[in-house]
């Protein structure tokens, strides 16, 4: 595949299973190696950060401890940490919770906890990996709306696979459909919908055209 | 005293009385060696006996065993036979192989010590403490100058590496095996202390005795037999028990087979008389190892 | 209370019915001692068995300490490679398949008859949970967690402190429950061999054929095995408390 992201892009990337979608975000992430293929980056280094599909919170740490975990590992020392963490919980509305420990929230307060962490470290690309998967329809939308809010203010560069259609319109700015082998693209199109998305949205015709345009190329195979 | 049947014998003796020639076991208190020639060397065939041998070792129960019913025939040391019969178990000696009794205790030679006194009064002296001749000795002659520590059942090799180290034996087993090993000894036999209980003894249970009082006198005539045997020609025998227990070598069989020979032949094979045993019976209860004297009758028969 | 009672009525029914048994004949009183027989002899020699639990205690507290602190430096090692791990593990198993009453004897040479023995026999008897478990909890750390870790730079002692063993801690502690049983029972087997403790005491007394002592002793060894898991218990509800699903509740 050849594939070029501009900064400050909102990507979905859809696909069937087991089409490499994140394989790819992976090889992004340096996780993983590349087999006879390159990914070049412009500048070569900065900051990453990825939020996987479930939480993965460090359950024996508090909520401020978890959120705070990747400036700590990067070295910055404590009152930095703590003060930009409880910044960031408070963007993810959790600034009340940050004593808590990750077996006493629910599920989508956790995946805010894990948003907070990625976006701790002010990254210039964000991966996800079906992030909201496992989250009830309505926990869903309200993260999705948030994410979508984080995004603009931040003007970070978001590269976020799914197996929703409907997400992947409602949030993206630009979608990428995988063909099911060899990790080809099937499409590869700008989302044509205003910049401001409310849950509005959603029942709005223009979101269903898209959807209709991105069910078609996944249906295909 | 009513016994009353108990559940265990209740079971043992149906199953005893479904089956026909019953086979008879013969639990053994330690692995085959020279001590029990005359068991392995016994025609029981001849005597229309079906007899499986069942080797032991170290803490074999065999005297629970009898009473349990888990053996028709067992081998046990006088003194816990009587201490048996004092907690309920009606055990009753046959035939003893040990007129006098083999145990004792030994020492390195080099430390030139004249009495059984000497031995606990410094270094170490590994013993079985709860035996009545260990608390004998305790009460006799304390224990306060000498470090007691569990006999090593056999194996000579801390005895060798200390010289000040004192253990338990058989008097013609494990000195023979200090000399082989270049360390000459001295022995305290037991026997010295005025304790003398007949040593490998054949034992039923009195119920088994009740039932079938001919089979454990034909038992007791093979073994007569196979002792006399023994006696005279140990080196077949010795060959059948060394294939069970590679861990002695033949020369030892030969050599202990040999020396054990005084501590058996004084007169008839086997006998016992009362007068042995209520010595004994009075020793055990002024120890406190039984609440009261028992009559010696009780304890053994001459078949 | 309401935890005590349900193992409490099985043990006051059994009590009753062997005493029972004993009493009318069912069960003779040379193989299975009467209840009432244990508690007397209980009673009776409490100086020598208080004095020999004591020992009893000690060596399998110290036994056991060793087994959890080299196990889980061992575990910690093996984990580290998985050269390391294919070359070493086999060598722990045995510490697992080792006899005890095999090589105490060789225990005896080494250390001499006394505590160290016993300390001996009880750390080889407990130690290959601790390393198993050990082991088995820092294999299996979330690999979305180490993606994060390696993400961020951390070096692969950071990620050993900060996240595998942290994570492995449940793992752990299930190891320890079971080695501190072991360690018990490896005391006592150290002491058969090594001469002191309740395992002299029942040894005795089984030579005497006093099986009441014997029971009496067994009974108070596995007080101490139960007062051993009791305590990794605890352990295991403090440390876990607030965020394993073993042992927290959702607010």
């Amino acid at each position: 595949m050849d594939l070029s992201i501009e900064a400050g892009e909102f990507l979905a990337v859809l696909g069937p299973s087991g089409c490499g979608k994140s394989t790819l975000l992976r090889m992004i992430a340096r996780l993983s190696v590349t087999n006879g293929g390159r990914i070049v980056t412009e500048p070569e280094q900065f900051q990453t950060a990825f939020v996987f599909q479930d939480a993965h919170l460090l359950p024996w740490r508090t909520v401020l401890d978890n959120a705070a975990l990747p400036l700590e590992l990067m070295g910055a020392g404590r009152e930095e940490r703590y003060t930009k963490a409880r910044a960031m919980l408070a963007q993810v509305g959790l600034a009340e919770a940050e004593t808590r420990y990750p077996a006493q929230l629910s599920g989508g307060m956790r995946m805010r906890v894990s948003l907070a962490r990625a976006l701790v470290t002010e990254p210039r690309l964000l991966l996800m990996d079906e992030p909201f998967a496992a989250l009830d329809e309505i926990t869903r939308f309200h993260l999705e709306v948030q994410l979508r809010d984080l995004w603009q203010r931040r003007g970070m560069t978001v590269i976020f696979v799914t197996h929703s259609i409907s997400e992947a319109a409602f949030l993206a700015n630009r979608a990428v459909v995988m063909t099911r082998r060899r990790g080809g693209i099937k499409l590869d199109r700008r989302i044509d919908l205003p910049a401001q998305r409310t849950n509005d949205l959603r029942s709005d015709a223009r979101l269903g055209h898209e959807m209709r345009l991105l069910m078609g190329a996944m249906e295909e195979e | 005293m009513m016994h009353r049947r108990s559940f265990l014998s209740v079971c043992a003796a149906t199953l005893v009385a479904c089956s026909k020639a019953a086979k008879i076991r013969l639990a053994l208190n330690w692995k085959p060696d020279p001590q029990f020639g005359g068991f392995y060397a016994a025609p029981y065939d001849k005597h229309g006996l079906d007899v499986e041998i069942l080797p032991g070792g170290a803490g074999t129960p065999t005297v629970q065993m009898i009473g349990a019913r888990s053996t028709e025939f067992g081998i046990v040391s006088a003194d816990e036979l009587v201490v048996a019969r004092s907690g309920g178990n009606d055990v009753v000696a046959l035939f003893a192989v040990f007129q006098n009794c083999p145990q004792g205790i030994m020492a390195h030679a080099s430390r030139h010590l004249a009495s059984i006194s000497d031995v606990l009064k410094e270094g170490t002296l590994a013993i079985q403490r709860g035996l009545p001749y260990a608390r004998i000795l305790e009460k006799k002659y304390g224990f306060d100058h000498v470090k007691v520590v569990p006999s090593p059942g056999g194996d000579i090799s801390a005895f060798l590496r200390d010289e000040k180290f004192a253990q338990q034996c058989f008097v013609m087993s494990e000195p023979l095996q200090a000399r082989h090993a270049g360390v000459d000894v001295k022995v305290f036999p037991v026997s010295d202390i005025g304790y003398n209980p007949y040593t490998t003894v054949l034992a039923t249970s009195a119920a088994q005795l009740k039932s079938d009082p001919d089979r454990a006198k034909t038992m007791v005539a093979a073994v007569r037999e196979g002792w006399r045997a023994y006696l005279n020609e140990p080196a077949p025998t010795n060959t059948k028990m060394h294939d069970l227990n590679p861990s002695m070598d033949s020369a030892a069989f030969a050599e202990v087979a040999e020396a054990q020979k005084p501590f058996i032949e004084t007169g008839e094979l086997g006998s016992m008389t009362a007068e042995r045993w209520t010595t004994l019976i009075g020793q055990l209860a002024e120890l406190g190892d039984i609440p009261q004297a028992m009559p010696a009758q009780d304890c053994f028969r001459n078949l | 209370m309401k935890k005590l009672l349900p193992p409490l009525i099985p043990f006051v029914v059994i009590t009753l019915a062997l005493e029972w048994m004993v009493r009318s004949g069912f069960l003779p009183r040379y193989l299975v001692p009467a209840p009432s027989a244990v508690l007397r002899a209980l009673v009776d020699s409490r100086d020598e068995l208080a004095a020999a639990m004591v020992k009893t205690s000690a060596a399998a507290l110290i036994g056991f300490a060793l087994s959890t602190l080299t196990g889980v430096a061992i575990a910690v090692i093996l984990s580290s490679s998985r050269a390391i791990q294919r070359s070493f593990y086999p060598y722990a198993v045995f510490f697992q398949t080792v006899p005890i009453i095999a090589i105490a004897p060789l225990l005896v040479i080494w250390f001499g008859y006394g505590m160290k023995t016993v300390i001996a026999s009880a750390f080889i008897v407990s130690i290959f949970p601790v390393i198993a478990n050990t082991l088995t909890g820092l294999l299996s750390t979330d690999p979305a967690l180490r993606d994060l870790f390696q993400l961020y730079g951390a070096s692969a002692t950071v990620t050993l402190v900060k996240l595998r063993f942290p994570a492995a801690l449940p793992q752990i502690l299930t190891g320890l429950r079971v080695a501190s049983g072991l360690a018990v029972i490896g005391a006592i087997v150290g002491e058969f061999i090594g001469g002191q403790g309740l395992g002299s005491v029942v040894d005795v007394a089984r030579t005497q054929q006093r099986v009441d002592k014997v029971f009496a002793a067994v009974l108070l060894a596995s007080v101490l095995g139960l007062a051993l898991f009791g305590l990794i218990n605890l352990i295991s509800a403090l440390t876990l408390r607030r965020w394993h699903a073993s042992e927290a509740t959702m607010e």
